[in-house]
Order: C-alpha cells, then sequence, then structure tokens
C-alpha cells in the first residue's frame, strides 16, 4: 500500500510535467493550428535560465520565477520574425520550428561544453505524512500545474481575453471582422505557450541532470498526447497528456522495459488513428 | 490544413514564358561529373570513400522528394526504412553468413518496400482519412519508436549497433571501400534515378503532381487519393531500404541512430536544399551539405557548430528559398513538370 502511494505519487509528478509541456503545445496547435517542434528546446531554454541564475549566484529561485518570462520573451521574438510566415503552411512549419530547435540546442550544447549540469534543488527535502516520505520540490511541481491549469481555465473562461482567444479559435475570419486583432493574438498566445515550456524546463532541471538533449525527450510524447486529446480543446491536451504520462510511466512495470517505451508510441499512434478528433469530440472551451 | 495549400505555397505556381529546357542539361552534367569523380580522385581514395557515402545519401534523399516533392506526403519515416534494411542485411551477413549482392540488395528493398506498405497501410488507407500533420506525425513517432526499440534490443547489438557487417559479395567477388564500391553505388543510383524518372513522369506521375497540386479536387475527380499515396510511399520505402542496405554494406557499421528522426530530418534538409520536386534537386542537394560538411568539419570551431548552420540552412530554405538551389536557376514552370502547369486558384 505505501508503495503504491509512492508510486502514484512519482507518476503524478512526471504527469505534472507532461501536462505543463502539453499545455504550451496544445495551446499553440489549437490557436495556429502548428505544431511547435522548438517546443522541447524552449524548455530547454527554461532550464538552462535556471542554470545561469544559479551559477552567478542570484538563486535557482530567481530562476524559476525568471525562467517562464524569459522564454515567454524568446517566444514572442520568434514568433514577430519567424513562426508568424507559417500558418498558412502548417507542415512547412514543422520543418521551420525544428530547424529553430537545431539551431537552439547545439547553440546550447556547445555552451553547455557537452557536459551534464547538476542543478540543486531549490527546496530540498521530504516531509512525511503518516509515515510516508513526499520530496518537497515534486509536492511543489504538482501543486504549480494544478495552479497553471487553474489559472489557464479561469483565464480563458472568466476574462475578456480568453473570450477573444475563443473566439478566434471558434471562427478566426469572423473574429477578425469583429476587430479581434488576431495576429496579437497569436502573438500573445505563441508567447504564453512559450513560457509554459519554460516553466516546466525550470521545474524539471532539478530532477534530471540539465544536458541539451532535457526538452527533446519529451517532444514525441506531447504531440502525442496533444493529438490523442484533440487539437481545439482546453481539457483535450491535458488528459492526453495524463494518459500518455500515466502509460509511459506504468507500463515498464507491466511488460519488459525495452518493449514498454515504443509500445506507448504504438498505443497512442492507433488510438489517435481510431478516433483522429481526439478524446473530446466538441471543442469546448 | 489541407496539403494542397501547403504543397502549393511551397512551390507556387508562376506561369512564366518558356525557357530552354534545364534540368536534362544538368542531369546529364551530374553524371558526367560523376562517372568522371573517380578518375579525377583517383590519388585520394579517402575522398573516393566520401563521394560512395555521398551517393548512397542521396538515394535516401531521393525516396524522401519521392514523398515530398512529388506527392505531398511528408514523411519522416524514410529513416526507418533505411535503418531497417541496413539491419537486415547485417543480421544475415552475421546469422546466415551470406552477402550475396543479387540476393540481399533486393531482400533489403522487399524489407523497405514492406515496411513501407504496413506503415502506409496503417496511417494513409482506412475509412477515416487522415490529416497530412497526422501521417507526418505518425511517420515521425514510427521512426522514434523503432530507434527506442532498436536501442534497447540486446540481439541487434543495442546501443552499440552491429559492426564489422559481412562485406558484400558477388560470386567470390568481395566488395571494399574504394572504386568498385563506387561503381555499384552509382549504378544503383542511376537505376532508381531513371526508374523514379519514368514513374513521375508516367500517367501515375500525372495524378501525383496533380495531387500534390490539389489533392481535393483529385479526390473529386474521382481518384482514390489515399491509394496512391500509399503506392508512391512503398517506392519510396524500396528506394530507402536499398540505401540502407548500401550504407551498412560500406560503413560495415550500422546503429540505432540510422534509423531514427534524425537522419530522416537530414534526408529532408538535403532534398530541400537541392530542390524537392524535381529529381535531381536531392542528389544536388546532397552532394552540396557532404561536401561543405567535409570541408568545414576540418576547424574545429566550426565543426562544433556544424548542426547550428544545418539548421540556418534548413531554416532560410524554408523561408525565403523554398525551391532550393535549382530553384535558382530553372524556371518553376520546368522544374514542375511537363504536364501542362496551372495557375492556382484561390
Amino acid at each position: 500500500m505505501d508503495f503504491a502511494i509512492k508510486f502514484a505519487f512519482d507518476i503524478m509528478a512526471f504527469t505534472s510535467v507532461m501536462v505543463l509541456i502539453v499545455l504550451g503545445l496544445g495551446v499553440i496547435a489549437s490557436m495556429m493550428g502548428i505544431f511547435n517542434f522548438a517546443h522541447g528546446e524552449l524548455v530547454l531554454l527554461g532550464a538552462y535560465t535556471v542554470y545561469l541564475c544559479d551559477e552567478y549566484g542570484m538563486g535557482a529561485w530567481t530562476g524559476v520565477i525568471l525562467a517562464p518570462l524569459v522564454v515567454g520573451a524568446v517566444g514572442l521574438v520568434l514568433e514577430r520574425t519567424i513562426i508568424r510566415r507559417f500558418y498558412a503552411t502548417p507542415i512547412i512549419a514543422m520543418l521551420g520550428t525544428y530547424a529553430i530547435g537545431l539551431i537552439i540546442r547545439e547553440i546550447v550544447r556547445g555552451l553547455l561544453g557537452g557536459h551534464y549540469k547538476a542543478i540543486p534543488e531549490p527546496v530540498s527535502g521530504a516531509f512525511a505524512i503518516g509515515g510516508l516520505e513526499f520530496s518537497i520540490w515534486r509536492s511543489f511541481i504538482i501543486a504549480t500545474t494544478l495552479a497553471v491549469i487553474a489559472g489557464c481555465y479561469l483565464l480563458l473562461a472568466r476574462t475578456s481575453i480568453g473570450l477573444r482567444v475563443r473566439g478566434a479559435l471558434e471562427n478566426p475570419m469572423l473574429a477578425r471582422a469583429c476587430g479581434i486583432s488576431t495576429g496579437r493574438l497569436y502573438a500573445l498566445t505563441f508567447a504564453f505557450g512559450a513560457a509554459l515550456a519554460g516553466l516546466a524546463g525550470a521545474l524539471i532541471v532539478p530532477l534530471y541532470a540539465l544536458s541539451a538533449d532535457i526538452g527533446i525527450r519529451f517532444l514525441v510524447q506531447a504531440f502525442l498526447s496533444v493529438m490523442l486529446g484533440g487539437v481545439g480543446t482546453f481539457e483535450g491536451p491535458v488528459l492526453g497528456a495524463a494518459a500518455v504520462g500515466g502509460m509511459a510511466a506504468s507500463l515498464p512495470w507491466v511488460v519488459i522495459p525495452v518493449l514498454a517505451d515504443p509500445l506507448v508510441f504504438v498505443i497512442a499512434l492507433v488510438i489517435v488513428r481510431l478516433r483522429p478528433q481526439g478524446f473530446i469530440t466538441v471543442g469546448r472551451l | 490544413m489541407n496539403v494542397a495549400t501547403g504543397a502549393a505555397a511551397l512551390r507556387q505556381v508562376r506561369v512564366r514564358s518558356s525557357s530552354l529546357p534545364l534540368l536534362p542539361v544538368i542531369e546529364l552534367a551530374m553524371l558526367a561529373a560523376l562517372v568522371a569523380t573517380p578518375f579525377a580522385l583517383a590519388s585520394r581514395p579517402e575522398l573516393i570513400t566520401l563521394m560512395t557515402n555521398i551517393l548512397i545519401l542521396s538515394l535516401l534523399a531521393l525516396s524522401f522528394d519521392l514523398c515530398w516533392g512529388f506527392s505531398g506526403i511528408m514523411s519522416y519515416g524514410q529513416a526507418l526504412f533505411f535503418g531497417v534494411a541496413g539491419y537486415v542485411v547485417a543480421l544475415v551477413g552475421r546469422d546466415l553468413d551470406f552477402s550475396q549482392m543479387w540476393a540481399t540488395l533486393p531482400l533489403a528493398m522487399l524489407v523497405g518496400a514492406l515496411l513501407a506498405a504496413a506503415l502506409a497501410a496503417f496511417l494513409l488507407l482506412g475509412r477515416k482519412t487522415p490529416t497530412s500533420i497526422f501521417v507526418a506525425f505518425g511517420t515521425l513517432t514510427g521512426a522514434y519508436a523503432a530507434e527506442r526499440l532498436v536501442a534497447g534490443w540486446q540481439y541487434v547489438g543495442a546501443g552499440n549497433g552491429l559492426s564489422s557487417i559481412k562485406l558484400m559479395a558477388f560470386g567470390n567477388y568481395e566488395f571494399v571501400e574504394g572504386f568498385e564500391f563506387y561503381s555499384v553505388a552509382l549504378g544503383a543510383l542511376v537505376v532508381v534515378y531513371l526508374l523514379s524518372r519514368a514513374v513521375v513522369r508516367s500517367q501515375l506521375g500525372l495524378v501525383l503532381a496533380g495531387m500534390r497540386q490539389n489533392e481535393e479536387r483529385l479526390a473529386f475527380f474521382g481518384y482514390r487519393v489515399q491509394v496512391f499515396k500509399a503506392l508512391i510511399f512503398t517506392f519510396s520505402g524500396a528506394v530507402a531500404g536499398l540505401s540502407g542496405a548500401l550504407y551498412s554494406y560500406h560503413q560495415g557499421f550500422t546503429g540505432p541512430t540510422n534509423l531514427g528522426p534524425g537522419l530522416s530530418t537530414t534526408a529532408v534538409i538535403y532534398c530541400l536544399f537541392g530542390g524537392s520536386g524535381t529529381l535531381i534537386g536531392p542528389v544536388i542537394g546532397t552532394i552540396a551539405i557532404e561536401l561543405l560538411s567535409y570541408v568545414l568539419a576540418d576547424t574545429d570551431a566550426i565543426r562544433q557548430f556544424w548542426p547550428v548552420i544545418l539548421g540556418v540552412v534548413l531554416l532560410v530554405v524554408v523561408m525565403f528559398q523554398p525551391t532550393g538551389l535549382l530553384g535558382l536557376v530553372v524556371s518553376p514552370r520546368e522544374r514542375i513538370g511537363s504536364f501542362g502547369a496551372r495557375r492556382r486558384v484561390g
């Protein structure tokens, strides 16, 4: 029983990270219809920001707070200069964002010198409930993710920006005709998605050592999560991430680990093939 | 979000006054240069090895071009067929002690074709028409999953891959790196090139050209677009398989990275840089990029940032020069084909 609770806790922490990454990816895919292949590198940039802050004595906490802002700004610049050219051609956008990702990743690799950098948890240690120990940092990740999901939901459902976003999502042409600047909305959305990626990167870097490939390991899983959940919804990607994250964390216990990893992809792909519209058929939010 | 918009925007059809046909001239010039290469480089065996490698990789680029340039399927899975065929010939050499090229090369093509057909059947055929995005992700995921599987599978050498692959043989003669292997690679490239040329200029090719320009319209004409896509995808799988087998024999080594999305994307870069939608484009692109990489690799500072340069090249190509190097010299009318280019509506 103790083991089961610990196990569930670890799966939740891992899934929370997936949700953060997938949420950013899903927001961009839903709004603009492009799949951002550079998303893993935005995660990397978030992690790198924390590393830099830690290195220059500003403390990892500053880094965790700065990461979403910095990466969001990077996202804004990328959108204004490059990404916006690709909205009409989603397939070409894959190549373009892949190129951006490649450039960022290899530059960071060069800056890191190919080494792995370990970054301490900003708050280390654990707390105990009923004789069970829980890592504080992992709990913090789970709490942050829940807060972000709630925040996103409120933003979309309760604010006027959210209304405009939903309008542009539903019918971009009509939204433009109503005087909503979809271009600005897209820039904002991209920056927001990037900021979420940056936050995810900042949160995971103490768990995995910092290397240039820290983001890319999540990318394919994140894509599948978005498709699994359904593009164009808010809950879809979150559910998809939970499904894929849960599967990735628990399958190694069921089948041999060598098979588990590819199996996650195959299962997810088959489900997407059979249900291309995703878990949620009607785009509600 | 249909592929037609993407493909059409990539190569905007601008009907211009016709000029002299340039493509056949370029094709013949390339052939002459490639035939002359081993004689010109007779004193530099390492360069012949490099050129052999390039020829083999240009087969891979060609196979990607058949998918994307000619039928609008964005395939990140070419390396999957390439890699699996490479593993198959390596395993046949290791476990059956057999490497006669008259049997193993066709076997590799068959493996590539079957794998591609299976993937196409899953991704393309069926009651629900898939989106082009899904197909791109399907091929990407397939390659990625295969890479992870092979990297953990002891029988095929896991992360270390398979080394000291049995040399390719014909009768008692064994091919090592050098002039003979170069001839085999060039022969394979020429045969595949001519075959592809025949395919894309046939009636089938006419349907493909129509598909990449406006898939919906072709569907309305009554063509079963997905079946044609599956056909060309299978053919490209066979080409990639041949390339992978030659690559394994030539390198004497194959590893998990030969299966993954990384190599697939390299093939994409070769093809787009040279000019997709023409058959000679990928060959030129492969040669240009690999030679550049060879020249620049001497400098330490540049070698470290070579992937960055590749990224910049890809970005510049997709943003500013989607027709690649060939687009600079060959008119769009000629590039798109002799089926009568048509102005895109809307």
